[in-house]
């Protein structure tokens, strides 16, 4: 836990500093643990990424620290931000938080607009809730912020609906709505997963260019490490509820310790590849949240795992590089990795040269 | 999902249990140990009508008649109303609809002009002519309020039998050259007659209550008591106030009844369709 | 859309016409017209003043003319707002103003009955809605299911038992001269039986497709601008669910054009289920033909209405 707590530390006060969040839902199955003890910290400008694979709990984190969730929901730990504590607070406190404080981009904008109201009343919605603005001045404000998220004719699209606009559109309307009250941090929920890939960079281009210039804090939750690449600051990788590796976006680039880490990584197709190149896929399925695996988590998906693995979960420990932690017993780089890796290129099953 | 696995659950049975009790009650009525609904049992003086007691459990009528026994009487012709409306209207439609379905092109067009046209009828009015312009005898009302039924099943069959239609096991039995009969009645009927069922007993529900309705308007059967000429009977404001038990015995019993044809066709329509999706 | 409402028009029009001459020629080829016209006078051609009345019904209803020749002649006459003479030895007025004195106490007996029973049923469905599958909810439903299980004549003689007889809230006769607010008064319980039932069909509906919405992203989206439960609830929810509430609600008129002729009788307010009533016992089938003819297109005019209203309503609809 000093561990931990050692490389949480970091220059000026964070933003939002999470401790020891777990998120449980009662079904009819059991007790699903979705977020499963999470430790971060979000700083003021700066772009965190959240990854994993789907059904790992990212998006019930991000919904988690901003109290989203359905009534079923059941939080644990501390949220804090900008001092106030924000588990344990009612969803009728919370509701000056959303929308103004925090908001949220979803990921699919085909279904995340409302498909009867006009969008110029959806901007202004968040607006005169939060800021008390008279209908007119609703109005101009939504117009600005369509200009701002760069849609054309942004006059006319206020009239329109949501399924008048194309996809990419759609989004870009999301965000103008979660910029509207200047929120502090802005969460995205997989904000291009949805949308064609010429559109893709520019939606990402766009959070990143409002983020630098209003100073606001992106919290970018994605499966997919390409994305993130190019567009935070740092990234926090998280597997059944869990962060499993933690580090500034290049550091992790360049010294992946946790098998997990590296077989998504492993997974980006990149431009260089022969076009035949079969991806590394991982094998196997996130473990069940509610029964999940003792030890290490990843343990019956890894092609590293020893005993130990499967009876000590391994803590969360940092590496030359304090704000660099991972957790795993036999990380990339460990001989005992080495000489399991050897066996597998032996075996055929790995191809030397592809980190 | 796990609702399906439940089984129709123990309300579905209860309400088959209540269904058989009624029908076989009604059926053997004139054996059963009842008050005879003619008779008018007068006391000597006092003026009917009496209140329940423990020889007219529910009562006597204005002419001292057992309100038990007539509601146990009367529910022999509104089950019978009820269950030759649906009879016809499923016989009728279901013919209409399922030819429809497997023709498709003008059999199909004729078929759905007939069901609009008989859809544009809001639902009593339809039944209120027929019953106007013809002799009231127990047919006629159980077939003007079949025909209410034509529609409605005609279009589930329809939609059924082109589910179905497409289905592997038609085109397999085109396949081998069964005749357009056998691939009707072999293959075709036994899939289509499973939604029907609920519909059946659904629309029973609206045949007994509708006959009430017309019961109200003075269009019902004109020979034997039925349980909306035996609610009318109680009806009045006079009657009302110093005996409701004439009104609310059948009541009860209407109630019972539509309520658990309404319950077994409501489980039985969702635990099959649930069963459709699977299969 | 200028296009889609003339061609919704044009069936409701057709529908009319086949529903119409269906009605005519059934009155005419069941039994002998006359008979139906005028009853017991027909058969009575020794008296004088059955021979002129004779005379004037075939004359009036052009009984010497082939049956599509005056089907056609009624059908103009019924344009031209005469839907025919009535023929009784009483000497009661034309059928059309019967119906004109008698139509607008059903009317408003019926748009009473549907007020009523849409505002009961959206709160009740917002209510159940947003405590989905909690005690409440599950209150609701089996209150609705028993409400649809009860037919309108029982749950009108309940209501008059509890209502008007025990409790002595609402008067329990009509009276046709009284001042309009006294007879809205009047108008209120027979109004509420049919309302009632009507109101849980709406709800159970509603209610179902609130929650299929409220799963909706744009609602969790709406929660995240910090929109309030209610506002989610009024504004995101309500108006996309709206659609086949509308919808049912055109169907249900027809079905609460019948029960509100039985709810009339019962509650004896002289509108035209009393008409139809006592035009059956009297044999006047011009009137029963006028009465079916109204009822019937107002039910398909309703439905063309709520066709025509959704179009506009939904913006998702192609036009
Ligand atoms: S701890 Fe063991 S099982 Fe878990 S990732 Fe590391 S090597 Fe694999």
């Amino acid at each position: 836990m000093s561990q931990t707590q050692a490389s949480l530390r970091g220059g000026p006060e964070p933003l939002v500093s999470v401790r020891g969040l777990r998120t449980l839902f009662a079904t009819e199955r059991g007790l699903v643990r979705a977020v499963d003890g999470v430790d971060l910290n979000i700083h003021k400008g700066r772009s965190l990424g959240i990854v994993g694979e789907s059904g790992c709990g990212k998006t019930v984190l991000s919904r988690s620290i901003m109290g989203l969730l359905p009534s079923t929901a059941h939080r644990e730990g501390s949220v804090r931000y900008e001092g106030h504590e924000l588990v344990g607070k009612s969803v009728g406190s919370m509701r000056r938080f959303w929308g103004q404080e925090m908001s949220m981009v979803f990921q699919n904008p085909m279904v995340s607009l409302n498909p009867v109201m006009r969008i110029g009343e959806q901007i202004a919605e968040p607006l005169r809730i939060h800021l008390g603005m008279s209908r007119s001045d609703a109005r101009d404000t939504a117009l600005q912020l369509l200009e701002e998220v760069r849609i054309p004719e942004p006059k006319r699209r206020l009239r329109q609906y949501a399924h008048e606009l194309s996809g990419g559109m759609r989004q870009r309307v999301v965000i103008a709505i979660a910029l509207s009250c200047g929120p502090a941090i802005l969460f995205a929920d997989e904000p291009t997963t949805a949308l064609d890939v010429t559109v893709q960079s520019q939606i990402l281009d766009l959070i990143a260019e409002r983020r630098q210039d209003r100073n606001m804090a992106v919290v970018l939750v994605t499966h997919d490490l390409g994305v993130v690449a190019g567009h935070t600051n740092e990234i926090a990788v998280m597997y059944a509820g869990k962060i499993v590796e933690r580090a500034p976006t290049n550091e992790l680039f360049a010294n992946v310790k946790m098998p997990y880490t590296r077989s998504l990584l492993r997974s980006i197709p990149r431009l260089d590849d022969d076009p035949h190149t079969r991806l590394h896929a991982i094998s196997g399925r996130p473990p069940d949240l509610i029964d999940p695996p003792s030890g290490c988590r990843f343990a019956p998906r890894c092609a590293y795992a020893r005993e130990r693995c499967h009876v000590e979960a391994p803590p969360l420990q940092p590496t030359e590089n304090p704000d660099h932690v991972y957790a795993c017993w036999y990380p990339v780089g460990s001989a005992e990795f080495f000489e399991r890796e050897e066996e597998l290129v032996a075996t055929g099953v790995h191809v030397r040269g592809r980190q | 999902m796990t609702a399906a696995r439940r089984g129709l659950g123990f309300g579905f049975w209860l309400s088959i249990s209540w269904l058989i009790v009624i029908s076989l009650a009604a059926i053997f009525a004139p054996w059963l140990p009842l008050k005879d609904p003619g008779e008018n049992y007068i006391v000597a003086g006092a003026r009917p009508p009496y209140g329940p007691s423990s020889t007219h459990w529910l009562g006597t009528d204005q002419d001292a008649r057992d309100v038990f026994a007539r509601t146990i009487f009367g529910a022999r012709t509104s089950l019978v109303i009820g269950f030759g409306a649906i009879s016809f209207g499923i016989i009728l439609g279901g013919t209409l609809g399922v030819l429809s379905g497997y023709f498709r092109g003008w059999t199909d067009r004729i078929a759905s002009i007939v069901m609009l046209i008989l859809l544009s009828f809001p639902g009593l009015i339809l039944a209120i002519l027929i019953t106007a312009l013809l002799d009231r005898g127990l047919a006629t009302i159980a077939i003007t309020l079949g025909i209410l039924g034509v529609a409605p099943v005609g279009r589930l069959a329809r939609a059924s039998t082109l589910v179905f239609a497409e289905r592997d096991f038609v085109t397999a039995a085109r396949a081998i050259g069964s005749s357009n009969r056998r691939i009707i009645v072999r293959e075709l009927l036994p899939n289509v007659v499973i939604p029907m069922a609920a519909l059946s007993l659904l629309g029973m529900a609206i045949a007994i209550v509708a006959e009430g309705g017309l019961a109200f308007l003075g269009l019902s059967v004109d020979e034997g008591v039925t349980w909306g000429k035996l609610i009318l009977l109680g009806a009045g404001t006079r009657d009302l106030e110093r005996a409701p038990w004439i009104s609310f015995g059948p009541i009860s019993m209407l109630f019972l009844t539509v309520l658990a044809l309404n319950y077994a066709g409501d489980r039985l329509r969702d635990y099959f369709d649930v069963k459709d999706i699977t299969l | 859309m200028l296009s889609y409402v003339a061609q919704r028009l044009t069936l409701a029009v057709c529908l009319l016409l086949a529903v119409s001459a269906l009605t005519f020629s059934g009155m005419n080829l069941l039994g002998d017209p006359l008979v139906n016209i005028l009853g017991p006078i027909a058969a009575d051609t020794k008296n004088p003043n059955s021979i002129a009345l004779i005379e004037a019904a075939e004359a009036e209803y052009h009984l010497d003319k082939s049956l599509p020749e005056r089907y056609v002649r009624w059908l103009g006459d019924l344009v031209r707002g005469d839907l025919g003479v009535q023929f009784s030895s009483t000497g009661e007025p034309p059928v059309s103003n019967i119906i004109k004195e008698r139509a607008p106490r059903t009317a408003v007996l019926l748009v009473m009955a549907q007020s009523l029973a849409v505002l009961i049923s959206i709160p009740w469905a917002l209510l159940a809605a947003s405590r989905a599958r909690r005690p409440a909810d599950r209150i609701s439903t089996v209150t609705s299911f028993l409400l649809i299980a009860l037919p309108n004549f029982a749950l009108a003689v309940i209501l008059k038992y509890l209502l008007a007889i025990k409790l002595g809230w609402f008067p329990i006769t009509y009276t046709a001269n009284d001042p309009f607010l006294s007879r809205i008064y009047q108008t209120f319980l027979p109004a509420l039986t049919i309302a009632l039932p009507a109101a849980a069909v709406y709800q159970r509906l509603l209610r179902t497709d609130l929650i299929t919405t409220l799963q909706e992203d744009f609602i969790l989206m709406a929660r995240a601008k910090g929109v309030s439960k209610w506002k989610v609830l009024l504004r995101h929810a309500l108006r996309p669910s709206f659609f086949s509430f509308i919808t049912v609600f055109g169907i249900n008129t027809g079905a609460l054009i019948g029960g509100s002729l039985v709810v009339e009788t019962i509650f004896r307010i002289p509108g035209l289920g009393t008409t139809i009533v006592e035009a059956i016992i009297r044999d006047d089938f011009p009137v029963v033909l006028a009465v079916v003819m109204i009822a019937t297109s107002v039910f398909v005019l309703v439905n063309v209405l709520v066709d025509i209203l959704y179009s506009f309503l939904d913006p998702r609809v192609k036009r």
